[in-house]
């Protein structure tokens, strides 16, 4: 047998082959004995991710513990832009596209001809309707946190989504909580309801220290949901999860830290009430031919709202799940502002309400009292300022019953109404030294008006109480006597909402004391224990006699016995009350008159009130002919309930 | 049959069995246990490669009973057969990953440029055997190239990379052992680098993308760079003794892509670690150094060059496929001879082996004669 020589290329070529071998066993070594742990770490950051937990939200009650609002449970279809594998984006979008009905690019639309759904809604003006390539890209600034492509989708195509699941990587369905706002229309001013964080306040949400809120959370927007809005919202849980590569849940690893559900919310609202109030306002604007109105009906003795109507009202329902663009214009565009509570927001002149706060003055002020008498001729004449000689240049001042009331008391002149008696208490006449401007503006806040009652609801305006400066400010002008005269029966410059005029009378129901209005009562845990008890809040004690207040209040309920507001005089219970024309800017009427809102406020019994009442109709007229029946209806119900 | 049995190489034969029994166990972890299943069991891919696996076997005896020099006279009907099958991948082909490589028969499915290799090495050896110290010249050196660039080309149109960069080596490996003058492939080489921009500019985008992916693999984490990353960690984790099998995390959870084919490396590595990864490398290097010996014994230059490039084709492949799973090298999409799940490849690799054995039963004839 002979040996061949071995070739020596052939042992170049092991030679070649081992060394090759040993360069890949080097690296592998690198790679898995000085790198491992590295690696491990990497390997671990693929597939373990800290996520949260929602909480449930806290539900709303009304005073008796009726369930107002609640969670239902709706499905969400969000995909984790870190999971979308780059090779399969295109026809993952496509699927998504067809099964949500959503548009693949972002659309800008004037008109729609379907309702669409959008997360990013309030505040625009032009209508956009985001396609899912789109947020994604948005998405993939943060590529682990899902993206929410729609919400409220249906059953069918959430399920359809979850069987495609192997071929729809990266995408999830998951299950949120919606409100359901069982009252709708009936409580939305009061309850508000939930929407996406707005853009402007992303970063105060976000960035609140110990604050868990996630870019895609639900946050309230108004209402008790806005005001409330840390109570309700518990606190989230958290867990490490084992994700694969498509981003699902395969395990959850360790314990988890349980979410906190929210505090529920009881209110001082009654349901009952809200609704009486609610058909009675509608009937009386209906009568007066109005289409806005407010009633709001306190405890006088608390400070506890019973009922907040706002009409027209709008059904917080369509804002769930992303509000349809015809809805929303719908809403913004109507001139009656459905979206805004005019309890709160709606600053109106008072008209003859005013006059129990001028009447409170005079009296503290020692300027008249129980026995004094003040002439109303029907029309009195304010001498030119820098011609009082020339009667030819005096300006007439009417009262509105044009024949005149003759002598008066003051309880008769709240009764009737009078103008001109009033006129002579705040700004004087002839010999008859008045108030004067500064002391009614200062009666006027010690009342509450001017700013804000601070009642736990968004959006309240604070009135206007104006003053020298202000009018030579804004006018350019000097204050004159005829806007004291103006001023004392509520017309004029000076301002109020409905809530501030309701809480002054209030004051003068009670004996002088000026209460915080709350509307919400009590926070409880989700056992039902009280985390927060009912406490009622003193704005101030008024520094006014209480002799005097009862005065005030002898002229209220002269007024419904045998007054302007005897529409209110009901048989079983005693009402106060004070009515209200107030003029406002708009066109004049056949005879040249001014059109005006009708105003009441009362309250009842007169022996120890329970419930105070404001009704406004906008344009309705005459307070003792459209508003007083209004407050009738209701006093009549919530009484009848109560002797039950 | 006694003399056949005695030189019949075992130990390659042994060496081959424990590849293909690996192969089958890491395609079982990264297909059906992590959660992969076909309809029925002959859809599952583990199975699969173990039936071609036995098909393979089974030609690979037929074939080391056949004398391999009837193969002398059937090179060129082979050769003519490849590359009109080659140029059958571009009218009815199949695609996949943007290729065109498969031909469907229904049965089965069959991938002509794997066997391409194999015809391109015989019709090599057969050539270069022939002309013998000619190679030397030039002329002859150049039609040897000639050879080989037809079928590359096709195979790098369908486009297949990889595949098309082997067959360069393996010619280059075998014209070497033929004697070519280094000076020759000198000059060829400097041609090579002129041609290289041209070449980069016809390189399809992903593949280009590969390329820079590969120097700078952070750049683009979710894209283009996710396969190779994925690979590292799984390697990478799998320390001194891997995860354990079946328990890779980056296998399991589907975070490695194509694990079953060009990352297998990858998931046993993870799964079983250093020490499994030691183990193939062994294996791979006994089955390599075993068909050397072959070469060496051979006992005329058809049956050495013959040898020669199946032992380039399985070590160059490998040493691509591994380092593009440790990061030695971009992803240019080939596979690990006989671990990757692949029918063609196997079966070819198979025919090949079974060619060696017979080179190998052969080798004394001429003793006797």
């Amino acid at each position: 047998m002979e040996k061949r020589k071995p070739d020596v290329k052939i042992t170049l070529f092991r030679t070649i082959i081992v060394f090759l071998l040993s360069l890949l066993a080097l690296q592998t070594w690198r790679l898995q004995i000085v790198q491992g742990e590295e690696s491990q770490e990497r390997a671990n950051r693929n597939r373990f991710r800290l996520v949260s937990i929602p909480a449930a939200r806290g539900v709303i009650y009304d005073r008796q513990g009726r369930l107002l609002v609640r969670n239902i449970p709706s499905f969400i279809v969000s995909i984790v832009p870190a999971d979308l594998p780059p090779d399969r984006e295109e026809e993952v979008i496509q699927r998504l596209a067809s099964l949500l009905e959503m548009p693949v690019e972002s659309q800008l639309d004037s008109e729609l001809s379907s309702p669409s759904q959008s997360p990013h809604l309030l505040g625009l003006e032009q209508w956009f309707r985001p396609g899912i390539r789109d947020l994604i890209e948005e998405g993939r600034k943060n590529p682990f946190l899902p993206v929410i492509l729609a919400h409220d989708v249906p059953r069918e195509v959430a399920f359809l989504i979850e069987e495609e699941h192997l071929d729809l990587p990266g995408v999830m369905v998951q299950i949120e909580a919606q409100r359901e706002y069982i009252g709708g229309p009936l409580l939305s001013h009061i309850i508000g309801y939930v929407g996406p964080i707005p853009e402007e306040e992303a970063e105060s949400y976000l960035e609140r220290p110990g604050s868990d809120y996630e870019p895609n959370d639900l946050v309230g927007l108004t209402g008790v949901e806005l005001t409330f809005e840390e109570e309700l919202r518990g606190k989230k849980g958290r867990k490490h999860v084992e994700v694969d590569v498509a981003g699902r849940e395969v395990r959850t690893v360790g314990s988890a830290i349980d979410p906190q559900p929210g505090y529920n919310l009881i209110l001082t609202i009654d349901l009952d009430l809200q609704k009486e109030a609610t058909e009675a306002l509608q009937e009386g604007m209906t009568a007066a031919g109005s289409q806005s109105g407010v009633v709001v009906a306190m405890d006088p003795q608390t400070g506890e709202i019973l009922a907040l109507v706002s009409l027209p009202s709008y059904d917080n329902n369509l804002f769930m799940g992303g509000i349809s663009f015809e809805d929303y214009q719908a809403l913004q565009e109507d001139p009656h502002r459905p979206l805004v509570d005019h309890a709160l927001t709606g600053q109106y002149p008072l008209g003859s309400t005013f006059k129990i706060i001028g009447a409170a003055a005079g009296l503290e002020e020692g300027i008249i009292n129980r026995h004094t008498i003040i002439n109303c001729p029907g029309t009195i004449w304010l001498p030119h300022r820098f011609a009082p000689e020339d009667p030819s240049l005096a300006q007439p001042f009417h009262c509105w019953w044009k024949p005149g009331h003759g002598s008066l008391s003051v309880v008769s002149a709240i009764a009737q109404s009078c103008d001109i008696f009033f006129y002579k208490l705040a700004g004087g006449y002839q010999d008859f030294a008045g108030l004067g401007l500064p002391t009614l503006a200062y009666y006027a806040r010690l009342f509450g008006l001017g700013s804000p009652t601070g009642i736990d609801l968004p959006g309240e305006n604070e009135g206007l109480i104006p003053s020298e400066d202000w009018k030579r400010l804004t006018y350019g002008e000097t204050w004159v006597t005829g806007d004291t005269y103006n001023m004392a029966i509520g017309q004029g410059y000076i301002l109020a909402t409905p809530l501030q005029i309701l809480n002054a009378s209030a004051a003068v129901a009670n004996g002088g004391t000026l209460y915080r209005p709350q509307i919400v009562r009590e926070v409880r845990d989700a056992e039902g224990k009280i985390v927060r008890p009912f406490r009622k809040e003193v704005i101030r004690q008024l520094p006014i006699a209480p002799e005097n207040l009862a005065l005030v209040r002898e002229g209220m309920r002269a007024a419904v016995v045998w007054g302007t507001a005897w529409k209110a005089n009901l048989p079983g219970v005693a009402v106060a009350g004070k009515t209200g024309s107030a003029e406002y800017p708009g066109p004049r009427d056949r005879e040249g008159k001014l059109p005006t809102h009708a105003w009441f406020v009362a309250y009842a019994p007169v022996e120890d009130p329970e419930i105070a009442l404001v009704v406004f109709i906008e344009g309705g007229g005459e307070g003792s002919v459209t508003a007083v029946p209004v407050a009738a209806r209701i006093l009549a119900g919530y009484f009848d309930l109560s002797l039950e | 049959m006694r003399r056949a049995t005695q030189h019949f190489d075992f130990l390659l034969l042994g060496a081959t069995l424990l590849l293909i029994l690996y192969s089958v166990t890491m395609i079982y972890s990264a297909t059906y246990l992590s959660g992969e299943r076909g309809q029925n069991l002959w859809d599952t891919l583990f199975v699969r490669q173990a039936i071609h696996a036995l098909v393979g076997i089974g030609l690979l005896f037929l074939v080391a009973r056949i004398d391999y020099q009837y193969l002398e006279l059937l090179h060129r009907p082979l050769y003519i057969l490849v590359i009109l099958s080659l140029l059958l991948v571009f009218v009815v082909g199949h695609g996949s990953f943007g290729a065109q490589r498969w031909l469907d028969f229904n049965i089965f499915t069959f991938q002509p440029s794997e066997l391409a290799k194999l015809i391109v090495i015989i019709t090599l050896a057969k050539y270069l055997a022939d002309r013998g110290p000619e190679v030397k010249r030039f002329p002859y050196l150049l039609l040897s190239l000639v050879i080989v660039a037809i079928p590359m080309l096709l195979i790098y149109l369908q486009p297949a990379l990889g595949t098309a960069l082997i067959l360069a080596v393996v010619w280059l490996a075998m014209v070497l052992v033929a004697g070519a003058r280094l000076r020759h492939l000198t000059i060829l080489a400097l041609l090579g680098v002129l041609c290289a921009p041209l070449i980069w500019l016809s390189l399809e985008d992903y593949m280009r993308e590969r390329v820079m992916v590969f120097l700078n693999p952070q750049q683009d984490p979710l894209g283009a760079g996710y396969n190779m990353r994925q690979a590292l960690i799984a390697v990478g984790s799998g320390g001194w003794i891997g995860q354990g099998f079946g328990s890779g995390s980056q296998n399991q959870l589907h975070f490695l892509r194509v694990r079953h084919t060009d990352y297998i490396f990858s998931v046993l590595g993870e799964e079983l670690g250093f020490v499994g990864v030691l183990i193939l490398l062994l294996l791979l290097g006994t089955l390599l150094f075993r068909i050397l010996r072959a070469a060496d014994l051979a006992r005329d230059d058809f049956g050495k060059l013959i040898a020669c490039g199946v032992a380039t084709v399985i070590g160059f492949q490998a040493f691509v496929n591994i380092g593009m799973n440790i990061g030695l090298i971009p992803a240019v999409g080939t596979s690990l001879p006989f671990m990757s799940y692949g029918g063609s490849g196997l079966i070819t690799l198979l025919l090949a082996e079974g060619v060696v054995q017979s080179i190998l039963i052969r080798h004394r004839k001429l003793e006797f004669q």
